[in-house]
């Protein structure tokens, strides 16, 4: 079975549930990217800026210290936090953007959390001569400023949202309704496996170069596949796009939801353990949210994960059963964050750190020899102000 | 059957219709029924009630601020359509209900269905099912407006048409709902593309709020929705309740009067 069906859908998730004023826009870029995903100038180009721009391949890194003190699991690195921009998220804004130049678009629309698909999208709209307009929560420009900084210096317009959240949920609405006036001459660059389709489909198969990277890398490193991968899950990209190509293979794959403060509505953001089915941002998938289908607010430490929704593709491999979502609390990342950066001198993002804090979790239990990889999704320097803030707030009582 | 009788009625009379959007209980039950009452009095003959929700992308700035009061207020689909059933005992206007589609997903559709029966709903218009989603609110009876925008190409317009609807919303800007001057040519070329394949009432909304906009597509449009443009007098007269109806009333009947003595002159 390949996914999505025709119609957008991953099993039972997905589809496109947005006004019928945006459905032309969704139709015509479905259209140009099925015809540059199997263009071969259109993919040497992509393959050409991932690799001599954004600095691909990413490593893939053995971290012994790490694994030592964990347990007999030998613990590996896919080290996304090394691409330009500090994250996996310029995989899918350099193909985004290349299609909307083929498109004839002269505007790139981003919606961000952390800051660091902004910032991604804003590097993109810069090399490649386009505007770019960038809508971030008014709490998440305060706990990220630095990557606030970084959008402006790059030439972008960061627009605070100060509505619902104030967080990633609104910045998105605010994003679509921008993409809604302005399509003919903007593309709205989604920032994870969600949206309408065919944004979850496109933003995987971009993201995709991590997973097909690892296997190669992995079969070259150590003779075969590894045991385990493990990543973080907000919307679900930087998971999906390591995941994807190893669907078919004896490899347990482990999402990493944040789990926040605890289990009580609105202090986590943990939507497929604890979420239903809804729809939200364009498809119906799993989503937090009241009896009455109001969504919730969420809390995670990490402004990246702090998001009631998740991609569709998610949410039909946890129905199939095929990959396990587990959650870690702000506590476990905030430590985990610590423990790596002391270990092995990498500061990962706070939102990497949650899957890094998964790993050490179940490393003291697994068998020696057994493998695991952790997504490095990005570096943590955007973080350093706010965990300074927390550790401190901790060292006082507060 | 209400709301195409009542379109029926209005063509019948050349008289172009005029659809009221408002917020189902904001700022809150009394002073809502009481817009209502006024709007009905104004000469408004539809009523288009929203139901307040976390996310409303389909909505500009002044909708979706009383979407999110509706929020703070507790509001939800199940209150929305006890309200509906309370608007329904205080005035004669066909009931369109606006909800976007996650509350009804929760609700249920057969409870959605049943509920909406029984509240003295007519029609229901769900801003985030596109056509081809639309099916699934099929089935049970309910009267279902689709809709279409000028970026529509010609095989969704013919698949609205397909639907039989009791009429189809025109979204007449590429954009969310909200205050704002049409380009009155596109619209009117828009208009035509539509009219030549359906028979259908075209109602225009998005962005309509004076009177000359009403005048501009007589006879190419059957009716328009007003909605932000009233959203914003109830925000600017809520501190004073006593006044609030009357200015409503007052604009309903700038909108309609324009409008019936431009077909009669």
């Amino acid at each position: 079975m390949i996914y999505p069906d025709e119609r957008g859908y991953f099993g039972r998730y997905g589809g496109r549930f947005v006004p019928e004023t945006l459905i032309p826009a969704l139709i015509e870029t479905e259209r140009a990217y099925r015809e540059l995903a199997g263009d071969k100038k259109f993919q040497q180009e992509l393959q050409f800026y991932l690799k001599d721009y954004a600095g691909r391949e990413s490593p893939l890194y053995f971290a012994s210290r790490l694994s030592a003190s964990a347990g007999k699991a030998r613990i590996f690195l896919k080290r996304e936090d090394l691409n330009h921009t500090g994250s996996h998220k310029i995989n899918n804004t350099l193909g985004q953007a290349l299609l909307a130049r083929k498109m004839g678009k002269k505007r790139l629309i981003a919606e961000t959390g952390a800051g660091q698909h902004g910032v991604a999208t804003a590097t993109a709209a810069a090399v490649f001569g386009l505007e770019c307009t960038v809508y971030m929560g008014s709490k998440d420009m305060e706990r990220q400023r630095l990557n606030v900084f970084r959008m402006q210096m790059l030439g972008a317009e960061v627009r605070g949202v100060k509505k619902g959240s104030e967080t990633l949920k609104d910045a998105t609405n605010e994003a679509f309704r921008d993409f809604i006036r302005s399509f003919e001459y903007s593309h709205m660059v989604i920032g994870s496996v969600v949206g309408p389709h065919p944004y979850p489909m496109m933003v995987r198969d971009f993201q995709a170069v991590i997973g097909r990277e690892l296997r190669r890398q992995f079969l070259e490193q150590e003779g075969g596949l590894p045991d385990r991968i493990i990543a973080c899950v907000g919307g679900g990209s930087n998971a999906m796009g390591i995941f994807y190509p190893f669907l078919d293979d004896p490899v347990e794959l482990l999402g990493v939801e944040a789990g926040g403060k605890g289990i009580e509505p609105g202090q986590h953001c943990a939507t497929l353990s604890r979420g239903n089915d809804g729809v939200l941002h364009g498809a119906f998938s799993r989503l937090l949210q009241d009896e009455y289908g109001q969504v919730m607010d969420t809390h995670s430490i990490s402004a990246g994960l702090d998001y009631p929704g998740v991609g569709p593709e998610h949410a039909s491999l946890r129905e199939r059963g095929r990959v396990e979502y587990v959650q870690v609390s702000d506590r476990e990342a905030l430590d985990a964050f610590m423990q790596l950066s002391q270990m092995e001198g990498i500061i990962p993002a706070l939102e990497s750190a949650h899957a890094v804090a998964y790993a050490l979790k179940i490393a003291a239990a697994l068998e020696k020899e057994s493998s695991l990889v952790v997504n490095l999704s990005g570096r943590g320097d955007k973080d350093v102000e706010e965990v300074a803030r927390l550790l401190g707030g901790d060292e006082s009582g507060n | 059957m209400e709301i195409r009788n009542r379109l029926a009625h209005l063509r019948e009379k050349e008289e172009m219709a005029l659809i009221a959007f408002i917020m189902a209980a904001v700022p809150d039950e009394d002073l809502c029924l009481d817009c209502i009452r006024a709007l009905e009095q104004g000469g408004c003959d539809l009523l288009e009630l929203g139901v307040p929700f976390t996310d409303p992308l389909a909505d500009g700035e002044v909708i979706e601020r009383f979407h999110h009061r509706g929020v703070k207020l507790g509001l939800n689909l199940k209150r929305g359509l006890d309200f509906a059933a309370r608007v329904r005992a205080a005035c004669q206007l066909p009931l369109i209900l606006f909800s976007y589609y996650n509350p009804i997903l929760q609700m249920g559709l057969d409870s959605f269905a049943r509920d909406c029966r029984e509240a003295g709903v007519n029609g229901v218009i769900v801003p985030d099912l596109p056509l081809d989603e639309l099916g699934r609110l099929a089935g049970q009876g309910l009267e279902l407006i689709p809709m279409l925008a000028p970026s529509s190409t010609l095989p969704r317009v013919q698949m609205a048409a397909d639907l039989d609807p009791a009429f189809i919303y025109c979204v007449s800007v590429r954009g969310v709902t909200g205050v704002r001057s049409l380009p009155e040519l596109e619209i009117k070329d828009y208009l035509q593309k539509v009219r030549a394949v359906t028979t259908a009432p075209l109602v225009l909304g998005f962005g309509i709020s004076q009177p000359e906009q009403v005048r501009a597509f007589q006879g190419l449009a059957d009716g328009v929705v007003i909605g932000s443009a009233l959203a914003q007098i109830i925000e600017e007269y809520e501190s004073r309740p006593a006044l609030l109806p009357g200015m409503l009333e007052k604009r309903c009947q700038a909108l309609k009067l324009l409008s019936y003595w431009e077909v009669r002159s």
